[in-house]
């Protein structure tokens, strides 16, 4: 087992070295010249090839690459073209709002969206199944922005309940904290919802009508209990790597939530960048989030040897 | 995703074709009615895409007006007799634009579903059939995978200007390993299958097999990932146009016209309102005709994102 | 350090999600009293004199300090001088600090300090340019006077100190100071009522400021730019809106106070709120502009410019802009502010009537050869917006081939500084507006300026302009101020320095319990209060 993980751990490196490849060729295929950014507005052309030079922009694209990863693994993500503060102060700074809003969102998704699964395939068929498959779809249909505004005009102005805009750090409290996010983390765990409620009855309708479960259940024993120990305990695997792989909607979703609600993290950050063409700090955000999601599945991964005892390796 | 695909693809004509004959001669009514029974959001999804597509075909005999037409003199005036859906801030007919915004919609949707399945079947194909290219495009793939598609899109976004063509190539590269990977796995597991080592063993050459063996098997669930890539690249389009980096913003899409209604929102909803309705709605259709071809095609396969 | 940081937000991202300290608000004092503003748009750099853009005016506004100040009369007041003398020829000028005056860093407040400030103001000012022109000497005399040496007098001397157009003429440190006119400043230590919390600035999203303690404001009350800069709150903070619909929702539900720039569609819902007070931000409005670069085809010609500034419907662009609400905007057949002094329609009967029929006669007259025009427009500043939107369309009409750049704002105000071709990263015409306050006279109004390199973004070299310019600065009275506008405005028309889109209003907002508001060309936080 110990070998299984150090092979997975290593098969990280390649997956990440092409996100590298990736994010690096942004930068050397953005139009404009870099050097002639850096020189500002009333350089001359030999200021410009100056810079040029000791930037090593004439040098070929491997080795260009080489010394941009050397420096990213020593966590050197460069300067901002536009604010010329280092991309790694910038992101270090709307960290803290995106990690709230996204565990948040998480724990509420995976807490409303498992047992509405398993309550769908338990009554397969029923009312019950068709509305939170319904809903499921629908989800998926509805644009994330639509539903912000939906809920901030409902919530935040109509009913006042709850604040519609920004973010409060988490040290100024716990309920001014998560207040900020309760809206904007139900926008963003619709779609989520609709993902592991989907996945969640799929999964259990197949563990349900295995044998093994069918007989738990003409033994008699609880239909609570075989719901929720044998059967959401073999359904777990799928659940588990779905809510792993949903995190890429989550930053997809991310990106515009803060946008709709103005809370100051990487997604507002990221589209900050974008129209500014500011590339360093685009690299450094998708280097992150390609980061996490590497990170959140290997570690997922990992986890399935604990969650599921039939996997041996 | 094995090979018991093949038995069900007899089930996918009368669905996958794009638009089935909903409204039977008399005769004919009780198969037909039997599968309006049976799947009847599929069917929904059916009439309501279909709608949308002579929508955005027949636009200009629509009622509509130039769609970029401005008119400040008449901006914001709510939904009337005369402006059916309203006028935006620069006093352009909503109506019009969302219908003309489907075509844009509709274009994204389609062409990336196309491409990244072409694409990804590429992609799929040399990495199941050359067993030495198979670790390095697939761990490419990994590599691309793990961006979120959203953020790739936008990334691509930056090195370009604005245009339908670039967001779709843009959308198309983000959606291409997901479609590489499926493909893969389906070669994978068909290669294994006796018949079709029987074929290579017997030296049939590699492009009759693909022919013959691998391309009929792959088409089903290729099929229903592409009506999901078709959903998923609509609603990214609207994403990337309301965050900016999507068509330009002359371009008359349903993202473009929420993103520039999204101010008023509080004062005027209608702006944003009928877009959302108008892709909510097609993506829903088109995702209510995705499950039903899953379903038809085979029930135990997982929805993938 | 670099490295640290690094690891410390992948950790935080990829596994626990510890909160990151970084964006902790200052423990506050008890009871500490926090003015929450909204700006117009992003301070994405802050040094006022490199940048001129208006939200780095105001902020500068906040953190330096000025030798003297226009009150509402357009007047300038003493500042951070306590007096002056100028010899009977006009020539001298020796001007004395106040006492007691402090930078942020605790460091007192020098005539060593000023010189660099103004050297530095002077390179980029384009009044300030005519000043260095005709300066003799610049000398701190000790440590709290200063001469001012010039070959020529120059009567506009204190307005040019004083006025509110950016660049404004901040004091720095002589440290800051001297950093070269076209590098952008790092350090951000003034003299003004507030400090700049700079490790609480998140560019994109908020910037704050604290009460500078040792502050002495003068005696006087305050108006506009002049008189005492007292501070009534402890904390100023700005907090940047992605969107007008988001801005408006924050200060309805309380979670903002201030809020400088609604649009006017949203007022009306504004008004319905018995805790909002809107009104007019300020009674000397806005002039809406586009400009066109002189540099290069297709508006290196003059005909093709005059095309555009008749086929110019400025009713279109002001409906887009204020709504229908007639009230707050006028046609503007001219450069300088409605209901002021040298307000002068003379050569501008032409302009902004909306004849497309002309403007594609004179097009073809002009030889136009289908260049691209390549349009910049900021798509995070409502009026910059819609001001794009119609001028595309215009563009059309006129049969102009147009390449629509959709960018943000911080992005104009780099690029349009370039002036490299179109094509390589420069542009043809990006789109603006000039307060009121700044154009009622060419000394505070750089857009207006037509000499060539010097002039501002678009360069229009139009010696007509410059010679109306120049007979004014030198006029005797005001009916010779009068004539001179009257020509220097008829040769703008004429040569189209830039293309004035209309006159508007525009509003402000702010909470019932905020007091002490007024109207003006930038948002003056001193002498507001909070409950």
């Amino acid at each position: 087992m110990l070998g299984y993980i150090g092979r997975r751990v290593l098969a990280t490196i390649p997956v990440m070295a092409v996100v590298g490849l990736f994010v690096f060729s942004l930068l050397y295929l953005a139009p404009g010249d870099p050097a002639a950014i850096i020189a500002g507005d009333q350089a001359t052309p030999e200021d410009i090839e100056r810079i040029r030079a000791s930037l090593g922009l004439d040098r070929p694209f491997l080795v260009r690459f080489g010394e941009w990863a050397w420096r990213i693994l020593h966590g050197d993500l460069g300067i901002s073209i536009f604010t010329n503060l280092p991309v790694s102060t910038l992101i270090g700074q709307r960290v803290e709002p995106t990690v709230s809003l996204m565990l948040v969102t998480l724990v509420f998704a995976i807490v409303v969206a498992v047992p509405l699964g398993v309550l769908a395939a338990w009554k397969a068929g029923s009312l019950i199944d068709r509305l939170v498959m319904g809903l499921a779809v629908t989800g998926f249909s509805v644009p994330v922005f639509v539903v912000g505004y939906i809920l901030a005009y409902v919530f935040a102005l109509q009913l006042g309940w709850l604040p519609v805009q920004g973010y409060t750090p988490i040290a100024q409290g716990l309920w001014p904290w998560l207040a900020n996010l309760i809206l904007p983390s139900v926008t963003l765990g619709l779609v989520y919802i609709a993902l592991i409620a989907r996945v969640t009855r799929a999964t259990m309708l197949d563990v349900l009508n295995q044998d093994y479960v069918r007989t738990a259940r003409a033994k008699g024993l609880a239909q609570r209990h075989v719901l929720f120990v044998h059967a959401l305990k073999n359904a777990a695997v799928p659940i588990v790597t779905v809510i792993g792989i949903g995190i890429a909607l989550l930053v997809g979703g991310a990106v515009v939530t803060e946008t709709v609600f103005a809370i100051p993290g990487l997604g507002r950050l990221t589209v900050d960048a974008i129209l500014r063409r500011d590339y360093p700090v685009i690299q450094g955000v998708v280097l992150l989030f390609s980061f996490t999601y590497v990170a959140v599945n290997l570690a997922i991964d990992l986890l399935y040897t604990v969650l599921d005892p039939r996997i041996r390796y | 995703m094995s090979a018991t695909v093949v038995p069900q693809l007899d089930a996918a004509p009368s669905v996958a074709a794009p638009l089935p004959d909903v409204i039977p001669p008399r005769k004919a009514r009780g198969p037909v009615w039997r599968f309006v029974r049976r799947y009847p959001t599929v069917v929904a999804g059916v009439i309501i895409l279909t709608v949308i597509f002579l929508a955005a075909l027949l636009a200009p005999s629509l009622w509509t007006v130039d769609p970029t037409a401005l008119a400040p003199a008449k901006r914001t005036r709510v939904p009337s007799a005369q402006f059916w859906f309203g006028t935006d801030m620069l006093g352009r007919d909503i109506y019009s634009r969302v219908i003309y915004g489907a075509r844009v919609s509709l274009l994204v949707g389609f062409a990336v579903a196309i491409l990244a399945s072409i694409g990804g079947l590429a992609i799929g194909l040399v990495s199941g059939m050359v067993r030495w290219l198979d670790g390095i495009v697939m761990r490419v793939v990994d590599g691309m995978m793990s961006i979120p598609p959203i953020l790739l899109a936008i990334a691509l976004m930056a090195l370009t200007r604005g245009s339908v063509q670039n967001v779709i190539v843009a959308i198309t590269i983000a959606e291409i390993p997901r479609v590489a990977r499926l493909v893969r796995g389906v070669v994978l597991s068909l290669r294994e299958q006796p018949y079709v080592e029987a074929a290579v063993t017997t030296g049939t050459r590699m492009p009759a097999i693909i022919w013959r063996h691998i391309l009929p098997n792959t088409m089903a669930p290729m099929t229903v990932q592409a009506t999901y890539i078709c959903a998923s690249a609509m609603i990214t389009e609207a994403i990337l146009s309301f965050i900016g980096a999507g068509v330009p913003p002359s371009v008359p899409s349903w993202g473009n016209i929420m993103a520039e209604g999204r101010a008023l929102w509080q004062v005027k909803f209608f702006i944003i309102l009928f877009p959302a309705i108008a892709l909510s709605l097609t993506v829903l259709a088109v995702n209510l005709v995705g499950d039903g071809l899953r379903d038809a095609l085979d029930p135990r396969m997982a929805k993938d994102i | 350090m670099d490295r640290r940081t690094f690891l410390k937000t992948t950790a935080a991202l990829g596994a626990a999600g510890v909160a990151s300290p970084r964006l902790a608000a200052p423990a506050l004092a008890q009871g500490a009293k926090v003015l929450r503003f909204v700006p117009q748009a992003n301070l994405a750099n802050f040094d006022p004199i490199w940048g001129t853009q208006y939200v780095v005016r105001n902020a500068g506004a906040l953190v330096w300090d000025m030798l003297y100040g226009v009150d509402s009369t357009l007047t300038p007041q003493r500042q951070m001088v306590e007096s002056e003398e100028v010899t009977d020829n006009g020539l001298t000028w020796t001007f004395r600090l106040r006492d007691g005056l402090r930078f942020h860093d605790g460091e007192p407040v020098r005539a060593a300090d000023v010189v660099p400030s103004l050297t530095r103001w002077m390179a980029r000012d384009p009044i300030g340019g005519m000043i260095k022109a005709i300066q003799d000497e610049l000398t701190a005399v000790d440590d709290r006077t200063f001469r001012w040496r010039l070959k020529k007098p120059f009567p506009k001397l204190l307005y040019a100190l004083g006025k509110t157009n950016a660049p404004v003429a901040f004091i720095m440190p002589e440290r800051i100071a001297k950093t070269d006119p076209f590098t952008q400043i790092s350090e951000y230590v003034g003299s003004g009522p507030m400090r700049f919390r700079r490790d609480e600035w998140v560019p994109g999203a908020r910037a704050a400021f604290e009460t500078f303690k040792d502050y002495k404001p003068r005696e006087e009350p305050s108006s506009w730019l002049a008189g005492g800069k007292r501070m009534l709150v402890d904390r100023v903070e700005w907090v940047i809106m992605p969107d007008t619909a988001t801005a408006s929702a924050a200060l309805q539900n309380g979670e903002v106070d201030w809020w400088e720039n609604p649009i006017a569609d949203l007022v009306p819902l504004l008004r319905k709120n018995p805790n909002v007070v809107v009104d007019i931000a300020d009674p000397l409005g806005n002039i809406g502009s586009f400009r066109m670069n002189h540099l290069y085809p297709p508006f290196d010609n003059p005909k093709i410019r005059q095309a555009v500034l008749v086929g110019m419907n400025q009713e279109d662009y002001m409906r887009a802009l204020v709504g229908d609400d007639d009230s707050l905007w006028k046609p503007l057949p001219g450069f300088f502010t409605p209901g002021t002094a040298l307000y002068s329609e003379a050569g501008g009967a032409m302009i902004g009537k909306g004849d497309i029929k002309t403007a594609q006669r004179l097009l073809k007259e002009a030889g136009y050869k289908g260049e691209k025009v390549v349009c910049i427009v900021a798509q995070d500043q409502p009026i910059t917006k819609a001001e794009g939107d119609i001028t595309a369309d215009l563009l059309k009409q006129i049969g102009f081939e147009v390449d629509f750049v959709a960018t943000d704002w911080g992005t104009t105000g780099t690029r349009r500084a370039s002036k490299a071709p179109p094509s390589q990263g420069g542009w043809n015409m990006f789109h603006t507006w000039h307060t009121g306050a700044d154009c009622i006279n060419p000394a505070g109004y750089p857009a207006v300026r037509a000499n060539g390199d010097k002039a501002w973004f678009g360069w229009p070299n139009l010696p007509a302009v410059e010679a109306g310019i120049a007979e004014w600065f030198d006029a005797a009275d005001p009916a010779a101020e009068k004539a001179a506008i009257d020509k220097t405005n008829a040769a703008a028309c004429e040569g189209a320095v830039y293309a004035p889109t209309g006159f508007f209003l525009g509003y402000q907002a702010w909470r019932k319990n905020v007091k002490g508001i007024v109207k003006g060309p930038l948002n003056f936080t001193w002498g507001v209060s909070k409950a």
